[in-house]
């Protein structure tokens, strides 16, 4: 039965989890493009956002990047440059750091959502369900940063292998981690959970950062026509 | 050359009664909406004050359009890697409380309750909140009549290098009117803030308007705008602006704050002028010379040269014809009475105005009245004319004070030769205007009439787009399309 469960959660789930990803992802902007934006309260109030908002935003984003290069670059390609040890050194320390930033920046910016009269009487329940999902997200991560830096180096290294073998739809991808730690297991599981309901929320919002901006000739912009299609 | 058509306004503010009505009849129609209670695509000012947003004219304080920095012209917020910096946070966004917190009245209380004790009074309520507010600390008409202490409204911009002291006297105060919207200017901050590429200037006719589909509500444009004239919808997260009435423009008629005037003191009407120039016209170094630069981007309708090359990049005739009769390019260009405000922005804004004449000063200096020959001075006008190059020509006198002398040159030949029967030459002698366009001047300025404030040449929507692809569809649709809104396919076929 353990085995059952560890399968379907690590071995099939994260493909669940992706088809309805990138199926919600696509129809979210072919069919209501203009409803992805981002939902910013700076407006209402200021208070505290500077520091809330920077701190979450920049942490998150190299949180997303760390995990991205760390879990898909094969061992091959990253012993040419480092051992695994290194890496798992790099891994820590950046982890520790901009977890930490995300984590003290949602900590600003749920107790000024909570706290301020003007937002929070114009908060939906997704904007508490997200906020709340990502603490405890950014928590689990956080907390499994001691199991990392204690086990052993394959342990560490396992992950990047389980994460390698489910791209690439193997069907043995689940027991590379059964033996982990709950809080590595947990971590996969809302972290998958938030990558499903991803294209339903306001999280979508990522998708519309601003790159074209500086491609764009000097900065004016006619268009000819009424109607701009 | 690059020619383009611009719809331009001119305001009379010479005319204007601050009677707000413009104000009204634009909030009834475009911002009678959740999420937009406190924005006013139109308000009206009384200057000196701090305005709304609150002390909107300090752009050290809100970065709002343009400076040359490393002989370059940036906006002042940053460049373009500074302004996506700042999508987190905006740090030089106006926040709700620099307008005001939209409230409304518990009026209900009044007749549903039973019996006071005490005579009944309506509560303001939040908007925002829906909770009692103890008290209203702002508004968009706040400073209504020189209301507050002069101490709090004379800490406005347009009072630089003025010594201020004396006009919180009581004898020697003075104010006037400032109705204020969107200026479509020629070379807007907020759409080279947008990061989305979502507003944009409309090359027909320039109106700069906020594609609602493609803003992502990376609130750049709210402080880029240095008259603060994009409003944050707070409920769709959106920016939102006037969009100087289009539909109605399109159709050739005047927007809705110039219909209802009831000062007969908003023009209307097309400017043609040189996109080519633009860049080195908002780039110039000397603040002061910025007016004159802006002049020098309008062409002129009636050289044949211009009609011809106009033609042949396909501006319509309509358009050229409205170009030659239009008042605003008589009253900016022909009499230099209209300026543009605050040029020092270089934004080159298309909103104008003609500044308003004022009683000359006598209760303090009784018999010492500047008179220069039969016009009086205008140096002794109550609203000091450095007060007004400071709003309309970034501090020079010059041009402000030759448009308030033809205004009353005007005033004096007209009265000569409607009261004696007279043609006042005298009038006329140190103003570079010959009689006939006086009478003109008059005709336009004081008769104002319909035909003449507005001459908007209809559109041309087959140069535009293909309407052909409209053809039976149905008009305005959302998701739901034309259905019934039961149904929805989600990969939009039958």
């Amino acid at each position: 039965m353990e085995h059952y469960i560890n399968n379907l959660l690590f071995t099939y789930f994260p493909h669940i989890a992706m088809a309805v990803f990138w199926f919600g992802l696509i129809t979210r902007l072919v069919k209501t493009n203009k409803t992805v934006q981002a939902q910013s309260t700076q407006f209402l109030a200021d208070r505290k956002i500077r520091i809330g908002s920077n701190l979450f935003h920049v942490g998150i984003i190299m949180v997303f990047f760390g995990h991205f290069t760390g879990l898909f670059t094969p061992e091959t390609v990253y012993h040419m440059v480092i051992s695994t040890e290194t890496k798992r050194i790099i891994a820590i320390t950046l982890g520790s750091v901009f977890g930490t930033m995300t984590f003290v920046g949602m900590i600003i910016l749920i107790t000024r959502r909570l706290k301020d009269d003007r937002i929070r009487i114009n908060s939906t329940f997704q904007d508490y369900f997200l906020l709340f999902l990502l603490l405890i997200e950014v928590g689990l991560g956080l907390a499994s940063i001691s199991t990392t830096a204690t086990a052993s180096v394959e342990h560490y290294a396992s992950l990047g292998v389980w994460a390698q073998k489910v791209i690439t739809f193997q069907p043995d991808a689940g027991a590379v981690i059964a033996g982990h730690n709950l809080i590595y297991k947990l971590h996969i599981v809302v972290g998958l959970f938030i990558f499903i309901i991803f294209p339903y929320t306001k999280l979508m919002h990522m998708l519309t950062i601003p790159i074209a901006y500086f491609f764009r000739s000097g900065y004016q912009l006619v268009r000819k026509g009424l109607h701009w299609k | 050359m690059q020619i383009r058509a611009q719809i331009g306004m001119v305001l009379n503010l010479d005319k204007c009664i601050g009677c707000h009505t413009c104000s009204v009849t634009c909030k009834n129609v475009w911002t009678s909406r959740k999420g937009m209670e406190y924005a006013w695509f139109n308000n009206v000012e009384t200057k000196p004050g701090l305005g709304y947003p609150v002390d909107w004219e300090n752009q050290e304080h809100w970065k709002g359009g343009w400076e040359i920095r490393k002989n370059d012209l940036h906006p002042k917020m940053g460049n373009k890697k500074g302004i996506v910096k700042n999508i987190f946070n905006n740090p030089y966004m106006p926040r709700i409380d620099d307008y005001y917190e939209p409230f409304t009245f518990n009026y209900s209380i009044l007749h549903k309750s039973s019996k006071f004790k005490t005579p009944p009074s309506a509560r303001p309520y939040s908007m925002i909140t829906g909770k009692k507010m103890e008290k209203i600390e702002y508004g968009p008409n706040w400073e209504d009549n020189l209301g507050g202490t002069y101490e709090s409204r004379s800490r406005e911009k347009n009072f630089d290098e003025i010594q201020k002291e004396i006009y919180g006297e009581f004898e020697n105060s003075f104010m006037m009117y400032l109705p204020r919207l969107c200026e479509h200017c020629i070379n807007p901050t907020c759409l080279a803030a947008c990061p989305s590429g979502a507003i944009y200037k409309r090359e027909e006719d320039g109106i700069v308007l906020i594609d609602q589909d493609r803003c992502r509500g990376w609130r750049q444009c709210v402080s880029a705008c240095p008259y603060k004239k994009i409003y944050f919808n707070w409920q769709t997260k959106k920016s939102e602006k006037c969009t100087l009435c289009y539909p109605k423009i399109e159709a050739g008629e005047p927007t809705l704050c110039s219909e209802s005037c009831v000062g007969r003191l908003r023009y209307i009407g097309v400017m043609l002028y040189d996109a080519e120039k633009i860049k080195a016209a908002a780039s110039k170094e000397n603040e002061q010379e910025l007016y004159q630069a802006h002049l020098d981007v309008f062409l002129d309708p009636h050289d044949p040269d211009v009609i011809r090359e106009a033609r042949e990049q396909g501006i319509p005739d309509n358009f050229l014809d409205a170009a030659k009769n239009s008042p605003v390019y008589k009253m900016a260009m022909d009499w230099r009475v209209a300026f543009p405000l605050h040029p020092e922005y270089r934004t080159l804004p298309m909103v104008w105005y003609v500044p308003p004449l004022s009683p000359i000063q006598s209760a303090a200096d009784s018999g010492k009245i500047g008179h220069n020959g039969i016009i009086p001075d205008v140096d002794s006008m109550r609203i000091p004319v450095k007060y007004l190059a400071n709003m309309f020509t970034a501090g020079d006198e010059e041009p402000v004070k030759n448009a308030l002398k033809k205004m009353l040159a005007m005033r004096a030949y007209m009265r000569t030769k409607t009261v004696e029967n007279e043609v006042n030459e005298e009038a006329l002698k140190d103003i570079d205007l010959t009689a006939g366009q006086v009478e003109e001047m008059y005709r336009y300025m004081a008769i104002a009439d319909y035909k003449d404030r507005f001459v908007i040449p209809t559109s041309h929507k087959e140069y535009a787009e293909d309407a052909f692809g409209d053809k039976s569809a149905c008009g305005f649709t959302d998701d739901e399309g034309c259905g019934t809104g039961k149904f929805k396919n989600l990969f939009g076929g039958l």
